[in-house]
Formats: structure tokens, C-alpha cells, sequence
């Protein structure tokens, strides 16, 4: 028992000098091994690693892609002078872990420092050249593919990739948009006003059309009303030539007679007679020669 | 010297049972000199003036027990547990070394292992152009140019799990973030390529598609190990500077219909209209065919079978047809029996008055037709001379 004591203080030493000579490198992380400030090692693979404690210290750095995204939107001019604002954002990592020390001595701050000098320097290149339509949308790809690609040319030289850059927001100004809004409201008010016209002329003509149709219906039933009583009257007149041609000289009489029936028929009718007719002719000769002589 | 301080701190709470409510100086003194016994005096400290203590058997028995408890629980800091929706990442000295399924686990104690849980089962929402609720708009996030250079204000939600725990992890700095930017680049980016009316009315779904299909690439070049579930266009809609004008071009499209709906519903009363009264003329008209022919024949018939009498007895049938029909005619007509020879030019007739007395006395057609013949009669007879007729006017009723 008395030989435990003896063992404690053993792992306490054990663990005090591990933890000045061990260290661990993270899956996420390399490390550099400084010996008095010199790059002695640099450490590319995770796992547990030895350094000699006083003479030498370690530093890591975190390999994951890392995001730079500007705070404030970039004014850039594009073609014909119209401003737009582009808020932008870079994918970027280290690639080369001696480099990026030397160059920047290891601050991400300094990084990002040089990273925003590039990458709005090579936008402002892009954009000078091209339209707002096209950053907006035929070429945005390749505006942020050339861009990454200087960016990336230049960052090599520090141990950084650009691994990406992506147009976030490119926007208008706020006077311009003022502007924008007011076309997009003339605009507007073309189509409404379009909407409408055609509206009230699709109207029109359906209305024209329906009285066009109205028109010809009713022509085309008169016109078919007209034959068939064309047709009535015609078998009418045959029927009545068939018959009265058999005397003439009766029907003209009968038919006289038939007429004066029919058309002295009122009282509203006022009749003005001399009395020499043949009617009258025993009105005042009883033997009826009045009438005869006329 | 801070690797002892749990050691105090376990010692003092744990096994004192041994030894009655421990002293803090007491234990360090011991320390001290067990210390002294190892290194051979090496370390001597300051404090250390007590004789080795008639307890140190005591001690012996307590610290072994305190280091197989320091030991146990230092042993059991690696139990850890991974919940049902998620996973657990095991990396040995930083290194990755297994992934873990849901329960009860346990990994080799601090500092050989590490673990992290990653929720893979979660569906995590980002929320672009507005916060928890569509009217909380975030404008700058919103409002998006479009390929017509108009604006558009847009608000989206994006959906996604986390499939692969380790690229999670390890590829990106605040993944999170990642995928918030992303969704919000790729949307411009494809809004952009959109026009302002199919962003607003038709093409929204396309172009929701369009965006998570590119969003996903964008993620998966960065290695993330996100895998999108659903982009979702909660609200598109012009900005509010121009939303009246908007509206109204929205109102005029609903006018054009209501106008052309007015213009087929005038038809839609014409023309039935219209072949309702064509079917009436060729209604009527057939109408008047028949009631021609009809007439035509009955007349033909009549005349012929009067004909076929007539010509039996030619004078008479004639001589009777005429005098009846003067009759009827004369007998139910006003009429003036005046010989005009006689009178010459001087007859006085006021045909208007004599017209208005007929036209009044006519409303009794019974009594006319009665007093006709009655009134016809005296005329008959009355063996008059025309001189007594003359100047007088005889209206009959």
C-alpha cells in the first residue's frame, strides 16, 4: 500500500511532462513547430506529436475553408458609368501552411486584409467592362470565375486558395433604384393600359361579331321566310288560274262582288249613291226600266 | 501544480472516511513529502517542517483508493451519449477515427479521444429575407435585382440535413453560415437570370428548383455535407414603392376578362335572341304558306262549285249574286242616296259631320244591323219624286 504514494507522484510528473512535450494536431488543424521563432516542422497530418518543450512552441492554424464576407457592399462603376453595389463572398483556405505564416505571420486578420485588396481590385476590373445586366446575369459567372482566378493567382503567394467567390447581392444604389422603381411603374401602367385596351377592344368585337351574327340570322330567315311564302303565293296563284280560267268572265264578276262584300263592310263606311244604278233600277220605276236605260 | 488541484478537490470530498474531515494543509504536506521520498529530497518544499506522519499507512491505503477514484472517474468522462437523431464522431489524438451510432458510448478518456455529436436527423431551416415570420422582411436580404433590371422583393426558406457528419465537421469553418450565404447567392444568381413576371406570378417553383439545384452544387463543391430538402418561396412581390402600380396592372388584367365576359355575355343575349325571331319568320312564314294555300284552295273550290251551279243558269245565278251582295253591302254601309243630276253643283254635303254621326252611331252594331233594313225600307217604297229628294240630304244609320 505504502507503494502507491510513489505511484501518484510518478503519473502526476508523467502527465506534467507530456503535457509540455505532446501535443495533438487536430483533423481541422496544422501545426508549425517553432525552435527559438524558427519554422523547425510544419505538421500537415492530424494525430499526437512530440516537441521538445522550452526550446520549442507550437502554433496551429485552422485548414477548414474559411468565409471572408464583406460587411459593407463595394461601389463599383460599371459600363456607361451606372453605379452598382456588390456585396461579394470568398470561400478561401490555407493551402500552404509555412507560406501563410511568413507571409501574413499567421494572422487571419492580415489575410483577410489582402484578400479584400484583390478581390474588389479584380472586381472593379470585371465591372468597368461590363453592363449592369450582364454582372446581373448573362455573365455572372464569369465574372466571379475570372475573379476567383486572379484572386487565386495572388493568394498563392501567401499559402491561400480561393476556393470560391460568389456575387451575393449586386444591387442598385439608392437613387438609382428610385429611378428603377418609377420605370417599373411606367412600365406598369403600359401593360394595365394594354390589359384594358385590348380588353375593351376584345369586347368590341366580340359584341360587333354577335351583331354581325344577329344580322345574318335574320336576313338569312327573312330571306328563307320570303321563299317559302313565295312559294305559298306561287301555288296559291297556280291553284286560283286553274280554277277561274275555266270562266273568266265569272270570276271577274264573282269576284267583284266578293270584293265589294268585303269592302264596304261599317258603318264607318259612307257610301255617296246616285239612284240610277242598276241596283236602284225599280226604285223609282216599279217595271225596272230606269236602271235598264241609264 | 494544476494537476493536483482535482486531486484535492476529489480527495476532500470523496474517501475521508478513512481519516476523519481532511485538512487542506495536512494533505498538501504529505504530498510534499511523499514527493521528498521519490526525488530524494530533491523538491523540499517550503511548509514541509513536520515529521513524517504516524498516519502514513493510513495515507498509503487512502491514496491508492484516491487514485483508482480519480482514475475511475476519469476513466468514466468518457461515456457520452448520442441521441437518437444523431451521430457521434470519434477522433483519436485530432485524428478521425470512427463514427457512432445512437446510445450509450464510450470513448478512450481526455486527451486521447474527443468526440462531437452532429444532428443528422434535424431538418434545419434558413430563413432568407425575413425572420420567423414572412412580414418581418430583412430588405437587404430581400430585395434581388432581376433580369429585366427590375426588383423584386423575395423571401425564401431553405430546408436541409446534415448526411455526412464528418465533412460537417471538418471542411467548413461555421457550415451554418455557409449555407445561409450560399442560398442567398444562389437565389440572386438565379433570380437574376429570371424575368420580373415569371418571378412574380407563374415561374416560382421553376425557379425555386432552379436555385436549390444550384445551391446544392455550390455546397457539395464545398464539401459540406449538407443535403438540401426543399426551397421554398414563401412571398414574392414588387417592392412596395411600385405595389399600387402592380396591383392596378393585376386589376387591368381582371378588367380585360371582366370586358370580354360583358362582351360574350351581350352575345350570348344577341344571337339567341336573334334565332328566336328567325325562327319565328320562318315559322310565320311557313305560317303564311299554308293559310295562301288554304285559302287559294278553298276559294278555287268554292268558285268552281258555284262555277258548276252558274253555268246551269247563267243569267239568274248572276242577276241574284249581284243583288245580294248590293244588299249586304249597302245594307250594313252608311250610305247618301243623292241624284246628282239634279242637285247640280249646289249639294251641300259636310262629309266630316256626317262621318263623325256614322263613326258615333255605329258603336250599336246589333241595333244597326236591325234598323238597316227598317231604315232602308221607307226609302223603298216612298213613291217620291226626285224633286222631293232634292236638296235634302238622307242619312241613313
Amino acid at each position: 500500500m505504502r507503494a502507491l504514494g510513489p505511484v501518484i507522484a510518478v503519473l502526476v510528473a508523467l502527465v506534467l511532462v507530456a503535457s509540455s512535450v505532446l501535443f495533438t494536431v487536430d483533423q481541422r488543424q496544422n501545426a508549425i513547430v517553432f525552435q527559438f521563432g524558427e519554422v523547425k516542422e510544419v505538421i500537415t497530418k492530424p494525430g499526437l506529436n512530440f516537441k521538445w518543450p522550452m526550446i520549442q512552441n507550437v502554433r496551429l492554424f485552422d485548414m477548414r475553408i474559411l468565409a471572408y464576407d464583406d460587411a459593407e457592399p463595394l461601389r463599383f462603376l460599371t459600363q456607361g458609368n451606372r453605379p452598382v453595389l456588390v456585396d461579394s463572398f470568398i470561400r478561401w483556405r490555407i493551402v500552404d501552411v509555412k507560406l501563410y505564416f511568413v507571409s501574413v505571420q499567421g494572422s487571419e486578420a492580415e489575410a483577410t486584409r489582402r484578400l479584400r485588396q484583390t478581390i474588389s481590385g479584380a472586381l472593379r476590373d470585371e465591372f468597368g467592362g461590363r453592363t449592369v445586366h450582364d454582372v446581373v446575369s448573362g455573365e455572372r459567372d464569369t465574372v466571379m470565375e475570372r475573379v476567383r482566378q486572379k484572386a487565386d493567382q495572388d493568394l498563392r503567394r501567401v499559402g491561400v486558395e480561393i476556393v470560391d467567390v460568389r456575387l451575393k447581392r449586386v444591387d442598385l444604389p439608392q437613387e438609382v433604384s428610385e429611378s428603377v422603381y418609377r420605370r417599373m411603374e411606367a412600365e406598369r401602367k403600359r401593360i394595365a393600359n394594354e390589359l384594358r385596351s385590348t380588353g375593351a377592344a376584345e369586347s368590341e368585337r366580340i359584341r360587333a361579331d354577335a351583331d354581325r351574327q344577329r344580322e345574318v340570322i335574320l336576313a338569312e330567315a327573312y330571306r328563307d321566310a320570303q321563299r317559302v311564302k313565295g312559294d305559298g303565293d306561287a301555288r296559291a296563284a297556280a291553284t286560283y288560274a286553274q280554277a277561274f280560267s275555266r270562266d273568266a268572265e265569272f270570276y271577274a264578276f264573282y269576284r267583284s262582288m266578293e270584293a265589294y262584300r268585303s269592302t264596304f263592310s261599317g258603318r264607318s263606311d259612307l257610301l255617296l249613291l246616285e239612284p240610277n244604278s242598276d241596283f236602284f233600277r225599280y226604285l223609282k220605276d216599279p217595271g225596272g226600266k230606269a236602271g235598264g236605260k241609264k | 501544480m494544476s494537476l493536483n488541484d482535482p486531486n484535492w478537490g476529489r480527495g476532500s470530498r470523496g474517501p475521508g472516511g478513512n481519516q476523519g474531515p481532511p485538512d487542506l494543509d495536512e494533505l498538501w504536506r504529505n504530498f510534499n513529502r511523499k514527493l521528498n521520498d521519490l526525488f530524494g529530497g530533491r523538491r523540499g518544499g517550503g511548509g514541509d517542517v513536520r515529521p513524517p506522519a504516524p498516519s502514513g499507512r493510513a495515507l498509503g491505503g487512502g491514496a491508492g483508493v484516491l487514485v483508482a477514484l480519480v482514475l475511475a472517474i476519469w476513466l468514466a468522462s468518457g461515456f457520452y451519449v448520442v441521441d437518437a437523431a444523431s451521430r457521434g464522431v470519434v477522433l483519436t489524438f485530432g485524428r478521425y477515427s470512427e463514427q457512432t451510432d445512437p446510445g450509450l458510448r464510450w470513448r478512450m478518456p481526455f486527451p486521447i479521444q474527443s468526440h462531437e455529436i452532429v444532428n443528422m436527423a434535424q431538418v434545419r431551416t434558413l430563413e432568407v429575407g425575413y425572420r420567423n415570420n414572412v412580414k418581418t422582411k430583412v430588405l437587404k436580404e430581400s430585395l434581388m435585382l432581376t433580369d429585366d433590371e427590375n426588383i423584386v422583393d423575395l423571401q425564401f426558406a431553405v430546408q436541409y440535413v446534415v448526411t455526412d457528419a464528418q465533412a460537417w465537421l471538418f471542411h467548413n469553418r461555421r457550415p451554418e453560415e455557409v449555407a445561409m450565404q450560399t442560398a442567398e447567392a444562389s437565389m440572386r444568381e438565379i433570380i437574376g437570370k429570371s424575368k420580373m413576371d415569371s418571378i412574380l406570378y407563374e415561374g416560382q417553383d421553376n425557379i425555386a428548383n432552379q436555385a436549390q439545384v444550384l445551391m446544392q452544387k455550390i455546397l457539395d463543391s464545398y464539401k459540406t455535407g449538407i443535403d438540401l430538402s426543399r426551397v421554398t418561396i414563401q412571398n414574392a412581390q414588387p417592392p412596395e414603392q411600385v405595389q399600387a402600380a402592380f396591383d392596378d396592372a393585376v386589376k387591368a388584367g381582371q378588367d380585360r376578362e371582366r370586358q370580354k365576359n360583358e362582351g360574350q355575355a351581350y352575345a350570348n343575349d344577341v344571337i339567341p335572341r336573334a334565332r328566336g325571331a328567325a325562327a319565328r319568320l320562318t315559322q310565320e312564314a311557313e305560317g303564311y304558306k299554308a293559310r295562301v294555300v288554304a285559302n287559294a284552295e278553298g276559294e278555287a273550290s268554292r268558285f268552281r262549285q258555284v262555277l258548276a251551279e252558274y253555268s246551269k243558269a247563267p243569267a239568274i245565278t248572276r242577276e241574284r249574286i249581284y243583288i245580294e251582295t248590293l244588299q249586304s253591302v249597302l245594307s250594313s254601309t252608311s250610305k247618301i242616296l243623292v241624284d246628282t243630276r239634279a242637285s247640280g253643283n249646289l249639294l251641300y254635303l259636310p262629309l266630316d259631320k256626317l262621318m263623325q254621326q256614322s263613326g258615333a252611331g255605329g258603336l250599336t252594331e246589333s241595333q244597326a244591323s236591325q234598323r238597316a233594313p227598317d231604315a232602308a225600307l221607307p226609302t223603298d217604297p216612298g213613291p217620291r219624286s226626285r224633286d222631293s229628294l232634292r236638296g235634302r240630304e238622307r242619312v241613313e244609320r
